[in-house]
């Protein structure tokens, strides 16, 4: 009785395999399409030589010691990397929005200027653009640290000059100038007041933020074939193909089984592809949990499957399943924190967002991936996931019909 | 010229039946720009470029000493009210494990002695004396999942630390330099370097070099994030418009709804030109839906009409020209409908619907200028910062151009194909 049911599933994913392989565009979204977000998304395209700052645009019309001052203090930030170009480069590539942000260092900027008054800076910002604000403040710590130390001589000046005039001119810039040495001295010996720990990350984990846009790609990628799963049923309702299986003693749960298995198989497959790209081109470390990843990925195509299913057996047109699993992938995905962290939605999304399998799923991945966790952190994102997938699956047998 | 009007509109009509057309035309755009919408905080009510709002960070302050004190006072300041939602904690390791538990992005832990590492008390050795370099550090304590959250945390406390770093460089040098000019005595020294270093940490962020911000936009004018990226998801589900259109040239053509129009006395090119109007009509009333949606939701302002207009009719014109293409290399229906999706979704990417063009390498922005929807984007983005007709220009042509091109191509496809005859 069972190898008879076996030897059912088996033609079933058999079947299913052919039909969705038919057209090699499938290829496109098993594979191609994946990789290719990933590469851009997860930061394969690094344009700086392996360096991922932000890159921040700069026109140094001065040629000053102080603003050779201001691009090394930027040239130590890690936040922006200073690409030094002529001003007219500089703004057409701005302008082209081929980069974020432009800093033109304008002709007078230099100590005697700044000493006397002050000089200015002119910052272009791309509108909104969050790495245009932390391109800015990067700036801004490089700024207060060129302009602090102008700022002591200024003030070391005044107060000397508060209890004793100067007896010249050339005095009073002798006293500034030794000032702004002995601040400067001193800023460069300053010891480091902040050490930044990150949490529960084992130590062979190293922090990689490419990991979490590699995880997300991943998740939305594999999400949405699989619940396209529904196209297919209604390809074969359309056909007539599904009505056939009534002349046949195949139990709804069989055929759904199946279909499911099948399509979690090719996922599976497709997921273990993603990973070895992510291992051994993106230098990724997916390899250290690999009992995790099973314990998040395999329930997690489960429940994506059994969504499509579901879904199949509500969807009357193979268009309709087609848009639809566009939509709902790209969705699910996107308020799952696939794209975006999801830290940058209001709580009330944060919260609202739990009934998604794409949010437990991409919790889980996180968890192995930035905390450093192993199977047993991410038992309860597993254990959901396949309790979304005993849910949909469940609906998918109670609503299914072959007509 | 009348029956390719009718073509087109009967195409127009058919398209905006198709239930599982608009899902995708008009459904997902409008889901996505919501979802994109809470990310960038316009749609929550959150201030600045970001959804960022409340974020959970713990202060364990161990100094209870000035500086300390003033780190604490700073998180729990007007200022930063909204942006972080600080919690003083006791001890340490149940600080941790709310971080831990992701219900905190930060702890930031200041270490018994931190204001006295930095100002010794009166009688203790003086300022500059050795063993300054062994000063006690602030620990903050991150949470990787939430690295924008622990970023603006950090952000904070280092701006923090350089004001005290400037108070103490400026107290020690103002002191040693009066020394050597022999203006006070060195018994003078402590009180007096305390009372400026007080003085420059108050005084605020450096003045001697000032930065002065220039918007990208034509007119100083506040920017809506929404601006971006509405036009940003409509434009990706209009490459899928286009493909659909093209779809329905094959799918006439097998269901022998094409034939049948061509024994009509209708010739070819009244045919093409009716599907092409057809699918020209249906993109550009997506637009327009869309556009007319999200000015009366969410009250976006689109810039100057007569530029949105001319950007709309050629965005859409390029876009079909993508279209046109698709179907002239196509064999099948079902292969248009897989290769527009595919070709929406990487048009989408390198188009910048999903990420800031500049985050690309050179090349790749290069390339991005082949879709419409860069092009676009340029477009609607100058008209939401005030620009006019003029702004727009570039883009406008640029569109125009790649139509041109690109339908030119897609005919001598078709001929060659003879897919249009009879």
């Amino acid at each position: 009785m069972e190898l008879r049911m076996l030897k059912k599933v088996l033609a079933i994913i058999r079947k299913d395999t052919l039909l969705r392989f038919s057209s090699k565009a499938e290829l496109l979204y098993f594979l191609v399409l994946p990789l290719f977000f990933t590469f851009l998304l997860a930061g394969g395209t690094q344009s700086g030589e392996g360096d991922n700052r932000i890159r921040l645009l700069i026109a140094d019309q001065a040629g000053s010691p102080l603003s050779a001052q201001l691009i090394a203090a930027l040239e130590a930030s890690q936040t922006v990397r200073p690409d030094l170009l002529p001003l007219e480069q500089a703004k057409a590539e701005f302008d082209e929005r081929r980069a974020s942000t432009l800093l033109v260092i304008p002709p007078d900027f230099d100590l005697v200027r700044a000493q006397a008054g002050g000089v200015d800076l002119l910052l272009y910002q791309q509108p909104n653009n969050l790495n245009s604000l932390a391109a800015e403040q990067a700036l801004l710590a490089a700024i207060n640290q060129a302009a602090a130390a102008l700022q002591t001589a200024q003030m070391a000046t005044a107060e000397a000059e508060s209890i004793q005039a100067f007896e010249s001119e050339a005095a009073r810039r002798l006293y500034s100038q030794d000032s702004l040495l002995a601040a400067q001295r001193l800023r460069d010996t300053a010891p480091e007041r902040l050490v930044v720990e990150r949490a529960s990350t084992a130590d062979s984990v190293e922090y990689d933020p490419a990991a979490s846009s590699s995880a997300g790609q991943m998740i939305t990628w594999v999400f949405i074939p699989l619940v396209g799963i529904s196209a297919m049923f209604a390809y074969e309702r359309q056909r007539g193909t599904l009505r056939r299986l009534l002349t046949t003693p195949t139990a709804r749960a069989t055929y759904l089984l199946g279909t499911i298995t099948g399509q979690v198989l090719m996922a599976l497959l497709q997921m273990a592809l993603l990973l070895v790209f992510g291992i051994f081109v993106m230098k990724l470390n997916w390899g250290r949990e690999p009992l995790g990843l099973a314990l998040v990925l395999v329930p997690f195509a489960l429940a994506a499957a059994a969504l499509g299913t579901t879904l199949g057996t509500f969807i009357k047109s193979e268009g309709q399943a087609n848009g639809l699993s566009i939509m709902i992938g790209m969705v699910f995905a996107l308020l799952g924190g696939c794209w975006y962290p999801i830290e940058l939605f209001p709580e009330f999304v944060r919260s609202a967002v739990k009934v998604l399998p794409t949010t437990w799923a991409m919790q889980g991945m996180l968890d192995l991936a930035l905390r450093g966790g192993g199977p047993a952190e991410v038992l309860l994102e597993g254990g959901v996931l396949l309790g979304f997938a005993l849910l949909f699956f469940a609906i998918g047998v109670w609503r299914f019909r072959y007509e | 010229m009348k029956k390719i009007m009718l073509i087109g509109f009967k195409d127009l009509t058919l398209a905006f039946r198709d239930r599982a057309a608009l899902v995708l035309m008009l459904l997902a755009p409008f889901l996505l720009t919501v979802g994109l919408g809470f990310v960038t905080g316009r749609l929550s009510g959150s201030s600045g470029a970001s959804g960022l709002s409340d974020i959970p960070v713990v202060l364990v302050n161990q100094d209870q000493e000035p500086l300390g004190d003033a780190l604490v006072e700073l998180f729990f300041s007007e200022e930063l009210a909204g942006l972080v939602a600080p919690v003083a904690g006791a001890d340490l390791a149940e600080a941790r494990q709310l971080v831990d538990g992701d219900q905190a992005a930060a702890v930031v832990f200041i270490p018994q002695g931190f204001t006295r590492s930095i100002i010794p008390e009166v009688g203790s050795p003086a300022l500059g004396e050795p063993g300054q370099g062994s000063a006690l550090r602030i620990v903050i304590y991150v949470n990787p999942t939430r690295p924008t959250s622990a970023g603006v945390v950090q952000t904070i406390v280092e701006q923090f630390l350089a004001r005290v770093e400037a108070g103490r460089i400026g107290g020690q040098v103002t002191v040693t330099q009066l020394i050597t000019s022999g203006r006070i005595q060195p018994g003078q020294a402590e009180a007096l370097g305390q009372e400026i270093g007080e003085r420059q940490v108050s005084a605020g962020n450096a003045t001697a070099i000032r930065l002065e911000k220039v918007s990208a936009g034509e007119a100083p004018m506040e920017f809506d994030i929404l601006a971006y990226m509405a036009p940003g998801m409509a434009l990706m589900f209009l490459m899928y418009t286009v493909s659909y259109g093209g779809r329905s040239i094959l799918a006439e053509r097998a269901q022998g709804t094409l034939p049948r129009l061509l024994v009509s006395p209708t010739s070819s090119a009244q045919v093409l030109g009716g599907k092409v109007l057809g699918i020209y009509l249906t993109g550009v009333a997506q637009l327009a839906v869309l556009i007319l949606a999200s000015t009366l939701l969410f009250r976006l302002q689109w810039g100057n009409p007569l530029g949105v207009a001319v950007l709309v009719l050629a965005a859409v014109f390029g876009a079909s020209g993508w279209g046109m293409l698709l179907t002239a290399v196509a064999r099948s229906p079902n292969q248009v409908a897989s290769l527009g999706s595919a070709l929406m979704l990487t048009f989408g990417i390198l188009g910048g619907s999903f990420i800031n063009l500049d985050a690309l390498p050179g090349p790749i922005q290069w390339i991005s200028r082949i879709t419409p929807n860069a092009w676009g984007l340029d477009g609607f983005t100058s008209l939401a910062l005030g620009g006019g007709l003029e702004q727009v220009a570039l883009p406008v042509v640029a569109l125009l151009v790649m139509g041109a091109v690109l339908f030119l191509i897609a005919t001598l496809l078709f001929n060659r194909r003879s897919i249009l005859e009879r």
